[in-house]
């Protein structure tokens, strides 16, 4: 959120981001694969404070049925804040304007990379429960989410990541936190495929130049090398179950 | 060597026909998280829904009966219909647990059953639909197997439920689970028949 703030905090102490972090440094990430299993599909992901639950129910039967079409599937995805997710209570935790927004760009994103085409007449749900934010909850889910779409077997054309760029003062930083996401100049969620680079999601808040958007650009394609890693990474390890090594599941 | 593969991983830097896979710029990529081994079999998917074939046996519940019309809930999300022919005596009231085998997969998701039975006492479980083959086996061994050395009367759907009676239920139904989640390492047929004769002393 841009706009000069009376009490706005100090976001760079000694060179260094409010939380110690360098410039070009994502927060921890941990993602585990598959930990529901009434779902068709879901992850769990541990990003910085953030915890975040994507579910996938489908394919199945459309509802309502006007909705169905006979050539594709219907992509269907909710983002929902847990009303005790954030420091202020978020009040009832039903849809907001807030939380339709971030559905509708996120449905966007995977009904980009989703082979819809092989379930006609059906409909996959995607949920995304933020259990606890930190800033940067769209993208961490869509991360999420698209691990979770993979274990629910769905066929899909891409594994796609998400992380924000923003600005403070003169300089980028990515992935913010709640404070920087608050308090910062500028602040860029992106989505990315990383096969070809495709960008599914680009929104912004606040002003950059156009060299500081491609800058923008450059570090999350740098970033999501790592996430993407840590994505396929936990998909592996939720299969990598070896024959004599059974107790890992 | 066979490798997981995830969604969007290259497959090969030219345009091959590989199941599962997909050719795009010249270029093949995964589009499930599935087993790879570089050969000619396709990748193997790990997840993913049923998909009704025409000779699957199913097993399902009557969940309807209408005009000498049976409904099956085959857990699938489609309608499934059992429409008696004109030498067929059906006579299967709600709540009959059946096995029957996909004649014909309609327009709009409806499944047709032909040869359907009723399945009389026993337990249904739950597998995911995938794995089904592989507790099956190949040329049936694990499944035969795992009925001879428990003594259980077994008969898998395709779409992933399994009704089990008799014999050693609760081994029987622990080996499956135990195939279920391990469906995707090698030599398993040997380790399930360990696992039961240790067991069954």
């Amino acid at each position: 959120m841009g706009g000069p703030s009376v009490n706005k905090p100090e976001l760079v102490i000694n060179g260094k981001r409010v939380d110690g972090r360098e410039f070009n440094e994502l927060r921890k990430i941990k993602i585990t694969a598959s930990p529901l299993v009434n779902a068709s599909g879901s992850a769990y992901i541990e990003w910085g404070n953030n915890k975040i639950l994507a579910g996938v129910y489908g394919p199945r039967e459309v509802n309502p049925r006007h909705l169905a079409d006979s050539t594709k599937a219907v992509l269907k995805c909710r983002y929902s804040m847990a009303t005790f997710s954030s420091l202020s209570e978020h009040g009832r935790s039903g849809p907001n304007r807030r939380a339709t927004e971030i559905s509708k760009v996120i449905k966007e994103v995977f009904e980009n990379v989703i082979m819809l085409n092989e379930y006609p007449d059906s409909q996959i749900d995607l949920f995304i429960e933020v259990l606890q934010a930190d800033g940067g909850t769209r993208t961490a889910g869509i991360t999420a989410a698209a691990v979770a779409l993979a274990t629910s077997g769905i066929p899909m054309r891409d594994l796609v990541y998400a992380v924000s760029v923003g600005r403070i003062g003169e300089r980028l930083a990515i992935d913010f936190n709640m404070i920087e996401d608050n308090y910062s100049d500028s602040d860029m969620p992106i989505a990315i495929a990383p096969r070809n680079g495709e960008v599914l999601l680009l929104q912004m808040d606040g002003e950059m130049t156009k060299a500081q958007v491609s800058e923008a650009m450059d570090m999350a394609i740098g970033a999501g090398k790592t996430i993407s890693a840590i994505q396929r990474e936990a998909l592996r390890e939720a299969y990598a179950l070896m024959p004599g090594n059974t107790d890992k599941q | 060597m066979r490798n997981i593969v995830t969604p969007g991983e290259l497959i090969a830097p030219a345009p091959v026909m590989v199941k599962n896979a997909y050719i795009e710029g010249g270029k093949t990529y995964s589009k499930v998280l599935g087993m790879y081994d570089g050969a000619g079999r396709g990748i193997i998917p790990l997840e993913g829904a049923w998909c009704p074939t025409p000779e699957d046996t199913v097993v399902g519940m009557i969940s309807e009966v209408k005009n000498k019309v049976y409904v099956a809930d085959l857990s699938y999300f489609g309608r499934s219909l059992i429409v008696p022919g004109k030498y067929d005596e059906y006579n299967f009231s709600e709540g009959d647990i059946i096995a029957a085998k996909i004649k014909d997969v309609e327009s709009r998701r409806t499944v047709i059953l032909k040869e359907a039975e009723l399945l009389e006492g026993g337990t249904l479980i739950r597998v995911k639909p995938k794995k089904v083959l592989r507790i099956i086996g190949k040329k049936d061994t694990m499944i035969s197997q795992i009925a001879a050395l428990t003594k259980t009367q077994i008969v898998v759907g395709m779409n992933g439920i399994i009704w089990l009676r008799g014999g050693n239920l609760a081994l029987a139904t622990e080996a499956i689970f135990r195939v279920e989640r391990e469906a995707h390492t090698s030599g398993l047929t040997e380790t399930i028949k360990l696992f039961l004769e240790t067991k069954s002393v």
